[in-house]
């Protein structure tokens, strides 16, 4: 080609100066819409509500802001707050029980043959997050932030960084980044021993705090997390597109729910003491995470799959799939509905059981939160986005969530068979969004 | 063949829009004020500019300077000023193109008709036009322009952007309110709009987007997690907060032949048209004939079409 | 590692090392215009995810893969 090439737009601006009469002005300045350097704002209202149980509320504030040579700059608020009643780990049983509050300042009791639900926990939340994103060179790019949560009784600070290097025209990714997290736990009530016996009598009697002193160890304790991330990604043509990941994942120190007990049940299953849970003080995990993302004529096809296994004998599978289908203009307005489906199921941990048989010897670690028991999961759910107010995005989602502990292959003795060991929970996820 | 010459007025959220119909395209001027007088006057004065442009340079009509000129067949007519800067406007844009960009070229429309179909012209008609093709057969000065019997000189490629700078000039003569004036898509800003707010103007969504920033961060978004927003999928928002936009191309006007597309951009020293163009491509530049030819020039370029605008670092958007 | 896990790994490493491998994947920057719309972005929506991530971090034993699972709060 001809040498003066690069020549050709300023060899332009004169002539076109010499046609119009030098009127004319001295640059074109456009951006495409959502790029001039100002504030992107996404906020969310979310709603969770468990039948009988656990309701949530959460709110999320995202400010981003785009500056010279992408660097990006992005903060996050989020506050949440629960209320609502969580099983406890007990069994139910064909007679009224009477639980202490983790506090230990109080009983509540619960119905024959209901699954114990403790009811104590209200609890706000509030969570800061801040990211920094830059291109460090041609085709590397570099991130690192900070996470600071702060509940009543809970305390976690956290870094990530991670670094990413482009390939092939940018249609491959490579990723590296890691995590690490410092939390506190100071749970109302301080720390119980492991299988010291839940003390149910009155709250109010002058002996009580000594009593309850005995079954604490102390007043708080600490959990380090550390991840690492893996990814790769990878463009496969105009309409798809590929990540793998792979995790790993070492969690040390307090993994016990200090909330939480188990029931000691005698050959006929009824309870004979309460006590607390214990679970190992180290987790690994591992997982490996693939996600396809094809473009149909119009409509859009999420599918993911992971699979999580860990030291203590949890594997887990998860599908996810989401399916974005744009709607013509209703009312000259851009929309779309996006169905979602997913699966997960888990199998149980090595130290869950959901009661301890009296005429066993103690394991060394149990516990009967059916969160690391085994169980098969769903949720499905509608979003609907539209278009409103100069491009700005407003958005709406219903889910339903709905868990299905299963039976682990326990024997139930006596009177257990009686009653639902495990029951299942159903949850409605209702939540509101919008950016701007 | 006068279209229907009336100016409508119309108000809108926040000003007035006027719109005409001008060189076979929907015009439209806004002006961002609540005056309707002003947006009257504003409408007038643009539409008439127009007018007056299509009357002078369109090959279409008999009493245009331009049909003047082409039917005066090897003898010397006279020009004026503004005939005399636009042909040598097209000068350099001759010279900048290596040639391909040549306004004497619309006679090979008379072997060229893009109709969808598969008709095309013989090699023979095609050299038999050829030779009435050359911008280095016209001569001209700032008083008179001679060229050889047979030929013809075509504003098609340059008027309507041309008409666009104009009416700007005109309509920061009249006023300091934003304006934008709007023919048939080739259009331009007289500045930012109150506030400094931009101007939302739609384009049909391209495959490709230039802007350094667009395609970096439209690469960022498909391989890392920084979930950048990008633009809605239909249209195509650009802020515009001066300058003008321009499209060339079209989509409708090609020829399929054994599974071959000839788009309707002839290559005016072969008098083929230039395999593998996109079919349209909009550029941003200060003025609107600038943005005009340099779509037209990259369009020229076939295959090379983004690579000659991305050298050029020139802001642009495309359609294959 | 067990041996499940051994073969499970070993069908994701395959897999991507014939997708890297394959040097006809890709696109050239001027056909990623399905690509580049929200709804084709790993994360199409980081509020979603997070909420969504919070919520099935408390409720289940899993967590993280796509992005990292965290400490962050005390409701596991």
């Amino acid at each position: 080609m001809k040498t003066e090439k690069t020549n050709i737009k300023a060899a332009l601006t004169i002539a076109t100066a010499a046609l119009l009469g030098g009127n004319t002005v001295a640059h074109a300045e456009t951006t495409a819409a959502k790029e001039d350097n100002s504030w992107e704002f996404d906020s969310a209202f979310l709603f969770y509500s468990e039948t009988d149980r656990v309701s949530a509320s959460e709110v999320i504030l995202n400010a981003k802001k785009s500056f010279e040579d992408d660097e990006i700059l992005n903060l996050k608020l989020t506050v949440d707050a629960l209320t609502g009643a969580s099983a406890n780990g007990a069994v139910a049983q064909p007679t009224v029980q009477t639980f202490t509050r983790p506090s230990g300042n109080g009983q509540y009791d619960i119905a024959p043959g209901d699954t114990p639900l403790d009811d104590t926990f209200h609890d706000t939340r509030v969570q800061l997050n801040a990211q920094w994103t830059q291109a460090v060179a041609d085709n590397l790019t570099a991130s690192g932030g900070v996470h600071i949560s702060k509940e009543y009784d809970y305390l976690s600070l956290g870094v990530n960084g991670n670094i990413a290097m482009d390939f092939d025209r940018k249609n491959s990714t490579v990723s590296l980044g890691f995590s690490h997290f410092q939390d506190t736990f100071t749970p109302e009530g301080g720390i119980p021993k492991p299988f010291a016996s839940m003390l149910i009598g009155d709250s109010s009697a002058p002996t009580w705090d000594d009593e309850f002193a005995k079954t604490r160890l102390g007043s708080d304790d600490d959990k380090t997390t550390t991840d690492l991330l893996l990814g790769f990604t990878q463009v496969i043509n105009r309409r798809m597109i590929m990540q793998f990941n792979y995790s790993y994942s070492m969690v040390d120190g307090y993994l016990t729910d200090p909330f939480k007990i188990l029931t000691i049940v005698d050959d006929n299953g009824i309870a004979q003491d309460y006590v607390y849970e214990s679970r190992p003080d180290s987790r690994v995990k591992q997982s490996i995470y693939a996600q396809s993302l094809y473009h149909f004529d119009t409509n859009v096809l999420d599918v993911s799959y992971r699979y999580m296994w860990d030291d203590g004998e949890i594997t887990s599978h998860t599908i996810d799939s989401r399916f974005t289908i744009p709607l013509s203009d209703s009312f000259s307005r851009e929309s779309y509905i996006q169905p979602h489906f997913r699966f997960y199921q888990q199998s149980a941990a090595d130290f869950y059981q959901p009661f301890i048989l009296a005429s066993e010897p103690l394991p060394v670690f149990a516990s009967a939160d059916y969160r690391i028991g085994e169980m098969t999961a769903f949720t499905i759910g509608l979003k609907y986005g539209l278009l409103v107010n100069n491009g700005h995005e407003l958005s709406f989602r219903l889910e339903y969530y709905r868990q299905t502990p299963t039976d682990a292959g326990f024997d139930e003795p006596g009177v257990l068979k009686e009653v639902d060991l495990y029951p299942s929970v159903d949850a409605m996820i209702a939540q509101v969004s919008y950016s701007f | 063949m006068k279209n229907n010459r009336a100016v409508t007025l119309t108000q809108c959220q926040d000003g007035h829009s006027l719109n005409f119909q001008a060189m076979a395209s929907a015009c439209e001027v806004i002006i961002q004020s609540s005056d309707q007088q002003l947006a009257k006057e504003l409408g007038n004065i643009i539409a008439n500019e127009v007018w007056r442009i299509e009357d002078k340079y369109s090959r279409y009509d008999q009493n245009s300077v331009c049909s003047d000129i082409n039917n005066s067949a090897g003898q010397t007519v006279s020009i004026d000023e503004e005939t005399y800067l636009l042909l040598n406007f097209a000068e350099q844009c001759y010279q900048l193109s290596d040639g391909l960009f040549d306004i004497t070229s619309g006679v090979l429309r008379k072997v060229w008709r893009f109709d969808g179909s598969n008709k095309l012209p013989t090699s023979t008609q095609v050299a038999k036009y050829l030779s009435y093709v050359g911008w280095r057969k016209v001569q001209f000065d700032q008083q008179q322009i001679t060229f050889v019997k047979g030929m013809e000189i075509d504003f098609g490629g340059i008027g309507k952007e041309y008409a666009v700078d104009r009416a700007i000039i005109l309509a920061k003569q009249l006023t300091d309110l934003p304006v934008l004036v709007n023919l048939g898509g080739d259009l331009a800003v007289t500045g930012a709009r109150l506030n400094n707010a931009p101007w939302q103007v739609a384009i049909e969504h391209p495959d490709v987007d230039s802007t350094e920033a667009n395609i970096e961060r439209n690469i960022k978004k498909s391989s890392t997690e920084s979930g950048i927003k990008s633009n809605s999928p239909a249209d195509m928002i650009i802020s515009l907060k001066s300058g003008a936009l321009a499209t060339s191309g079209d989509a409708r006007r090609y020829l399929l032949n054994k599974g071959k597309r000839y788009s309707h951009v002839l290559n005016a020293k072969t008098g083929w048209p230039i395999e593998n163009a996109p079919r349209s491509i909009t550029v941003v530049a200060p003025a609107c004939i600038q943005a005009g030819i340099l779509a037209t020039m990259a369009l020229l370029q076939g295959d090379n079409a983004e690579q000659f605008l991305s050298e050029q670092e020139i802001k642009f958007w495309s359609r294959r | 590692m067990n041996t499940g896990h051994k073969i499970k790994l070993a069908l994701i490493v395959p897999l991507i090392a014939t997708a890297s491998g394959c040097t006809s994947l890709g696109v050239e920057p001027w056909e990623r215009d399905l690509l580049a719309k929200d709804a084709m972005s790993l994360t199409s929506s980081p509020i979603d995810s997070a909420l969504d991530d919070h919520i099935y971090f408390s409720k289940e034993a899993s967590s993280g893969g796509k992005g990292f699972g965290g400490g962050g709060c005390g409701c596991n």
